[in-house]
């Protein structure tokens, strides 16, 4: 289960950082086809929150 | 091409018509690859298990085990991995509760299973099992086209700690098709425990849910922490066969298996043998603590766009010396499913120079790309 989210600014474009409740670490892509992705909106949609700190 | 997607001149002792093309649809069925590694430990956790193989818990269920790569297989069968699952504590799940082993199944794989024509062939599911605890299990076919459909069947193990070999033949859905893209459609499920709310009766005629559903008849694997199973041997076949009609287990090279594997999970380095300082990816400095290597081209173009993990120590070795990285990210800027650049943070670079990001004195450092669905 997921436990944070953080958003994580490249130049153009960003990523996110998703830590695990077990503790593993991900790098994960903003694309719908992205299991770990999908994994991010359905958390948002049970009330997580992304952390985002600006460009 | 690889040699397993050629028409099958020379295979027709597997059953097959002579223009038969024989890429399995499961894919490393014999449970030989395992990238991630051999051990995993789940509790109140989901996740991979040997390539192309999870475990997978719904609120309800704990799903506290270990599931490890084998080398424990049927004999007489050209098998010699397998997957154990050992229960590590008792439980009985509640209300939607689920504990289950799966493989889920791109929609490029299962066009040829027509879902959603007027006249689908059968289908053939073969796998082999052991456990030390025997009765009723079940198995679950899940697609997930516009409207959820499964089959449910119910299989037996006779003998305690005995190899058998299990098959279930099914008619395919003519009414709800299978989109023909990179996302999930099919899903095949071993149940091992569920809650009350999902036990339903077995069907062989598709039924409608999107949701898990293990046999009311099933024992539940997960009621005794010396409980444990092992699966090896999976292939879905299209048509309909039976114990003296299967077609023979579809082996591959271990390379054509992995090369399959690795559209959905690509670890870099492939392995810990060799050196400790194994390179990973090459780039440059985009400033004093920042470098961005790539991995360009990938072997096997992957699924999707993946995300990355990393394990152990990476340095990045630069000219006259190396600097610890303290974090890498993918580069969402330049990262794709042929290519992908990793964002690595450290220490005293100067722009512009040319560097490796390599193993730090630590073999079994890896990054792990994950595709999968």
């Amino acid at each position: 289960m997921i436990n944070t989210v953080k958003k994580i600014y490249s130049k153009n474009s960003f990523s996110y950082k998703v830590i695990y409740t077990d503790g593993t670490e991900w790098s994960v892509p903003h694309n719908e086809e992205n299991r770990h992705y999908q994994e991010i909106l359905e958390w948002v949609a049970n009330g997580g929150t992304i952390t985002d700190p600006g460009a | 091409m690889a040699l397993n997607t050629l028409p099958n001149a020379g295979l027709t002792n597997r059953g097959y018509p002579s223009d038969r093309l024989v890429t399995p649809i499961i894919i490393n069925g014999d449970m030989s690859v395992a990238q991630r590694g051999t051990s995993f430990s789940f509790s109140s956790s989901s996740g991979f298990t040997v390539d192309r193989f999870d475990f997978e818990r719904t609120s309800g269920a704990t799903g506290d085990c270990t599931i490890t790569q084998e080398s424990d297989a049927p004999s007489n069968t050209g098998l010699v991995k397998s997957v154990k699952i050992a229960v590590d504590t008792a439980e009985t799940p509640t209300g939607g509760g689920n504990c289950l082993f799966q493989q889920k199944l791109e929609g490029f794989n299962v066009a040829p299973l027509e879902h959603g024509q007027s006249n689908p062939p059968s289908a053939t599911l073969s796998f082999w099992v052991k456990s030390n605890k025997t009765g009723t299990y079940s198995v679950q076919v899940k697609a997930e086209g516009s409207t959820g459909r499964y089959v449910l069947f119910d299989y037996t193990i006779s003998s305690a700690n005995t190899w058998e070999k299990k098959i279930i033949t099914w008619v395919g859905d003519t009414s709800v098709a299978l989109d023909y893209d990179s996302s999930r459609r099919l899903r095949v499920i071993w149940h091992l425990a569920s809650g009350p709310n999902d036990k339903v009766s077995p069907t062989s005629s598709w039924a409608t849910s999107s949701i898990f559903q293990m046999s009311s008849n099933a024992v539940n694997f997960f009621d005794d922490a010396s409980n444990e199973i092992y699966f090896t041997g999976v292939q879905l076949e299209v048509g309909e066969f039976d114990s003296t009609s299967i077609p023979a287990f579809p082996f591959e090279s271990f390379a054509n298996n992995l090369n399959r594997c690795m559209r959905y999970c690509q670890k870099n380095p492939q392995t810990s043998s060799g050196g400790d300082y194994k390179v990973t990816a090459s780039g440059f400095a985009d400033g004093a603590s920042l470098a961005l290597c790539s991995i360009n081209p990938f072997s096997v173009e992957m699924r999707t766009v993946p995300s990355l993990t990393s394990s152990g120590s990476f340095r990045i070795h630069k000219s006259g010396g190396a600097s610890s990285v303290s974090g890498v990210t993918i580069d969402s800027d330049t990262s794709g499913s042929t290519s992908f650049t990793i964002r690595c943070t450290t220490s005293s670079l100067t722009s512009g120079q040319g560097v490796f990001l390599e193993q730090s004195n630590d073999s079994d450092a890896h990054i792990i790309l994950d595709a999968e669905l």
